[in-house]
């Protein structure tokens, strides 16, 4: 059931307005601080008032503005989308408490939670983005305004990793219209509220190459080898914008992108016509295991992190790539779990880089004693991360490998069980270095502030509970459920 | 013919005798020859409007000069394309008003008077090249602007001004010549030179001449657009004129050669007479060399307004790119992106003229921090910069929609290809400018403090900038001009 509703609108528009008011509060640091809660809080509530008629099978549309005639900006919140907006709405409201204990001492934060309350506005437009042109457009910007909180230090290294930063996007943004022009051309419509809107007639070689072109697109921010190298180098940011980056944002409507092409784009019967997803999923395969090889040999921590994020990354196209309705779960939860987990880890690197000041892996001896709270939820998502059972990436693991057995394609359940290991390799030897390598210095507990440890301790609880009982409150495992069944005519 | 139609007539009369009495008016005050332009141009303006009310209402309509009728006396003729005057009279006027500090600083006094005398002059020209009917008159308007234009970028006095103005005059003047010469070709062939007329005798006459005639046409206007490899005379001219010249230059000038070229087409697709493929082939590949030249050029310039100036060719080679793919999606996103980027492009002229008036410095290592001081004009540049590289809901993204979707629809997706990597290319540059102005800290501390520009100058960049974004968001506007006369144009001898 369509309901026509200004709330799908509102959504994106009203963290903009906050924005608006972040950059006029000026230098009052209460205001600002009202307005990027309230940005927050508030996109949070509209979000969640939506999720009980989601739940009951509503789709909320609105067509904003009609560019042209067919060529317009409209809203939908069908049930994809409504997962990803709730994972993102309720992930930024901690990230911005965390942001403004982080930020506390820094100089230009007027700049920083102006732009950091836009890239809200601009992850929920993608969420709930009707058409591929919409999508566009808050993909685009959501790159613009992710580039000032990247060279948010005006540092050398910081403008270099802009640029690398801007230049792979902008590439992928390239890539992303060219596709959508096309897709335009091939089928008269951009639409993404159909399962699949191409068919065969169109020819498989120009739809080889459109989902080349697409895939391609989304794909750098998904961060698909070979199109990770902006991800690791765009870490000199601070850190709550690693956090945006890696969990939220940036790499998260990379992924939706890819889903959107795969379902609703193209659409699962077209797909296995054309047997592309079989090239993609093998790519998908290849970087996760290979990003976690090399994730082993990071020492500093967040350049380890990054590495492990583009290896996560790949579960959700992998399972989107697999086009059976199984991994199709799979790929979809793995927003969340993946979501929770990695900013959690995160939190733990800007927490201890804030109150000890150390960034290198072999530094953390014995940190576990001084920071027993900020390790301990390190912990949960490393775990969650390994696949033990009841954390959260245990549920990911458990249907993308049932869907690649399901799909005949057993190689894939053994990626899974593989990168489990890799996974294992990587985490426990700092979990070994943070809690049983003797301290060397005083053993004196110093946590980070509140505002920091908060949203840490929150986080890595829901990771616990995405785990223990798949459907936590405002985290409905039903709304994937529903995605897949749309998507799959069941 | 209505009541209506002399003021058709005096649409062009006020603004030329306007300009001829400024300095008389004035009695060389500056302040009072800007009051007597931004008077001109605001009647003009507003006949403009009453003009285009009724063109939508009625449809294209003429008026006869003397009233000898069509084929003998001159024939002044206000179709959809015509509906351009509009975004002509906008930019004179806020160019206009822009000048008022500006000038006093860029001229000596004694030359004010002239400058406004000149700018009407060559607005005129731009109106009067819109609204005739007639071949020879459509040879004399383009002679009004161009000299004009030559005089406005030789204005400030200064040797390298002076050359620039040099080599804008030799490229123009052998330009006008080449038009001149297929004016002549087609009155020879046909006899006639009023263009509908023409049209309806171009067939079955002789192929060799014909073809020389269009290719002469072709090549003059191709000039007057600056299109690679004729924009050599583009960058510097555009550069060292004063900014609300450039504007005008930049934004209106070199679209009067795509307009012509819109001209030679509705008299070549009309008669049938004459095979344009190749023409296309060859403009399709010369607007994508402009596109990927100009951003590459454009993107190791240091002076803001050199960077602009290149921008206007890539800019440029969109339209013609527009033009020679020859669909009717590509014709739309051309003849949209002739309003568009005049819009766009003043408002980054005109901003960029307020930062060097405002700060003295010119290149984007001496405005670094402007953002922080000038955050008005900043802002309405960045907007233009967002307009210019087409990113949705601004005034660049339609024209690179349709000619991207005119591309597919012809079957090349290489040129779609090519346009969406060039809007790459040239955001890349975009991005230095707003880096500078926004993320790199200022050169020196000790220098005085640098204040928002007065409001003569901030209204316009800001009014400016604001359509950049409400033509993007009601792209439906132009379309309904544009539309029908794309339609009629790619119709043979439909046109009514």
């Amino acid at each position: 059931m369509e309901v026509v509703d200004a709330r799908v609108a509102i959504a994106p528009a009203i963290s903009l307005l906050c924005a608006a008011l972040v950059f006029a509060a000026a230098d009052h640091t209460f205001w600002r601080r009202f307005f990027s809660l309230s940005a927050a809080l508030a996109k949070l509530i509209i979000v969640m008032s939506m999720l009980p008629g989601a739940l009951k099978g509503v789709v909320y549309t609105f067509d904003l503005v009609e560019f042209t005639p067919g060529v317009g900006l409209a809203f939908r919140a069908d049930a994809l989308g409504m997962f990803f907006a709730v994972v993102s709405s309720t992930l930024w409201l901690f990230t911005s408490i965390y942001a403004i204990g982080y930020m506390e001492r820094e100089p230009n934060r007027r700049r920083f939670f102006g732009f950091f309350a836009l890239c809200v506005s601009t992850t929920v437009g993608v969420a709930f983005a009707e058409n591929l042109l919409t999508l566009f457009l808050f993909y685009e910007t959501l790159t613009i305004c992710t580039y000032p909180l990247v060279v948010h230090d005006e540092t050398p290294e910081a403008m270099r990793a802009g640029r690398t930063y801007l230049a792979y996007t902008l590439t992928g943004g390239a890539f992303v219209l060219l596709g959508s022009i096309w897709t335009y051309q091939l089928a008269g419509t951009m639409t993404l509220s159909q399962p699949g809107i191409l068919t065969m007639e169109a020819g498989r070689t120009t739809l080889t190459a459109l989902f080349v072109c697409l895939i391609a697109g989304f794909g750098v921010k998904a961060a698909i080898m070979p199109l990770h190298g902006w991800l690791p180098t765009a870490m000199v940011a601070p850190t709550p914008v690693s956090a945006l980056l890696h969990a939220v944002a940036v790499v998260k409507v990379g992924a939706f992108g890819v889903l959107r092409t795969i379902y609703n784009v193209f659409g699962v019967d077209l797909l296995q016509e054309l047997g592309v997803c079989d090239w993609l999923a093998a790519l998908a395969g290849i970087t996760i295991i290979a990003a976690s090889v090399i994730a082993i040999f990071q020492d500093n921590f967040k350049r380890r992190l990054a590495f492990s994020t583009i290896s996560q990354l790949s579960y959700i196209v992998l399972g989107a790539a697999l086009l059976s309705p199984l991994a199709a779960t799979a790929a979809i939860v793995h927003i969340a779990n993946q979501a929770f987990a990695k900013i959690t880890m995160f939190f733990v690197a800007g927490s201890i880089q804030r109150t000890t000041g150390k960034t290198a892996i072999h530094e953390f001896a014995g940190i576990g004693y001084r920071m027993p709270y900020t390790m301990g939820a390190f912990t949960v998502a490393a775990l969650s991360f390994i696949g033990i059972p009841l954390f959260a990436g245990f549920v990911t693991k458990w249907y993308l490998s049932l869907g690649a057995l399901e799909s005949d394609q057993w190689i894939y359940a053994l990626v899974m069980l593989g990168s489990s290991l890799l996974n294992a390799a990587y985490w426990l030897p700092i979990i070994y270095t943070a809690f049983f390598k003797s301290p060397r210095e005083d053993a004196l507990v110093h946590e980070a502030h509140w505002t920091m440890l908060g949203p840490t301790l929150l986080c890595a609880a829901y990771v616990l509970l995405l785990g223990m009982t798949v459907s936590v409150p405002g985290m409905p495992f039903a709304l994937a459920q529903a995605a897949v069944k749309f998507v799959f005519g069941m | 013919m209505t009541s209506w139609s002399p003021l058709l007539a005096l649409f062009l009369v006020i603004p030329l005798v306007g300009a001829v009495l400024t300095p008389v008016v004035s009695d060389s005050s500056g302040r009072r020859s800007w009051g007597w332009a931004v008077f001109i141009m605001s009647v003009t303006s507003a006949m403009s409007v009453s003009l285009i009310v009724r063109v939508l209402e009625e449809g294209p309509f003429s008026y006869v000069i003397g009233g000898w009728v069509a084929p003998y006396g001159i024939e002044l003729r206000f179709d959809e394309f015509s509906a351009s005057v509009a975004i002509v009279c906008l930019l004179g006027l806020l160019a206009i008003v822009f000048s008022r500090h500006y000038a006093p600083q860029a001229l000596t006094p004694e030359r004010i008077p002239y400058y406004y005398t000149l700018l009407l002059l060559n607005l005129t020209g731009m109106l009067g090249f819109i609204v005739t009917g007639d071949l020879f008159n459509l040879y004399v308007f383009t002679e009004i602007l161009s000299l004009s234009a030559y005089a406005l970028v030789a204005i400030s006095g200064e040797k390298t001004a002076e050359m620039a103005a040099f080599k804008y005059l030799v490229m123009g003047a052998v330009s006008s010549l080449s038009i001149l010469f297929g004016v002549g070709l087609l009155y020879a062939l046909t006899g006639s030179l009023n263009m509908a007329d023409v049209t309806s005798r171009l067939a079955g006459t002789a192929h060799a001449p014909l073809v020389m005639a269009f290719a002469a046409l072709t090549l003059g206007f191709m000039v007057k657009a600056a299109l690679f490899p004729l924009h050599i005379w583009l960058p510097d001219a555009h550069a060292i004129a004063p900014s609300p010249v450039s504007a005008v230059l930049s934004g209106l000038v070199v679209k009067i050669g795509i307009l012509g070229m819109l001209r030679v087409y509705q008299m070549a697709y009309g008669s049938g007479a004459i095979d344009l493929s190749g023409l296309n082939l060859t403009l399709t590949w010369l607007g994508a060399i402009s596109i990927v030249m100009g951003a590459f050029f454009a993107v190791f310039q240091d002076d803001i307004k050199m960077m602009l100036a290149y921008s206007t060719i890539s800019n440029i080679g969109y339209i013609v790119m527009g033009l020679g793919l020859a669909s009717s999606y590509s014709l739309i996103g051309a003849s949209v992106h002739v309003f568009n980027h005049a819009l766009i492009k003043a408002t980054l002229f005109l901003g960029a003229g307020a930062l060097i008036h405002q700060t003295g410095q010119r290149t984007l290592t001496g405005l670094a921090g402007i953002g922080r001081s000038m955050p008005f004009t900043t802002a309405a540049i960045s907007i233009g910069a967002i307009s210019i590289v087409g990113i949705p809901p601004t005034a660049g993204f339609l024209c690179k929609w349709y000619i991207a979707l005119g591309a597919l629809e012809a079957g090349e997706p290489i040129f779609a290809v090519a346009l969406v990597f060039g809007a790459l290319l040239i955001f890349i540059y975009y991005i230095r400018m707003v880096n500078a102005f926004y993320f790199r800290k200022p050169q020196d501390a000790g220098a005085p403090a640098v204040h928002e520009a007065p409001l003569t100058m901030l209204v316009p960049v800001l009014i400016l900038a604001a359509l950049c974004l409400i033509m993007g968001i009601l792209g439906r506007l132009p379309l309904s001009f544009i539309e029908p006369a794309v339609t009629r144009l790619l119709t043979p001898l439909g046109g009514g």
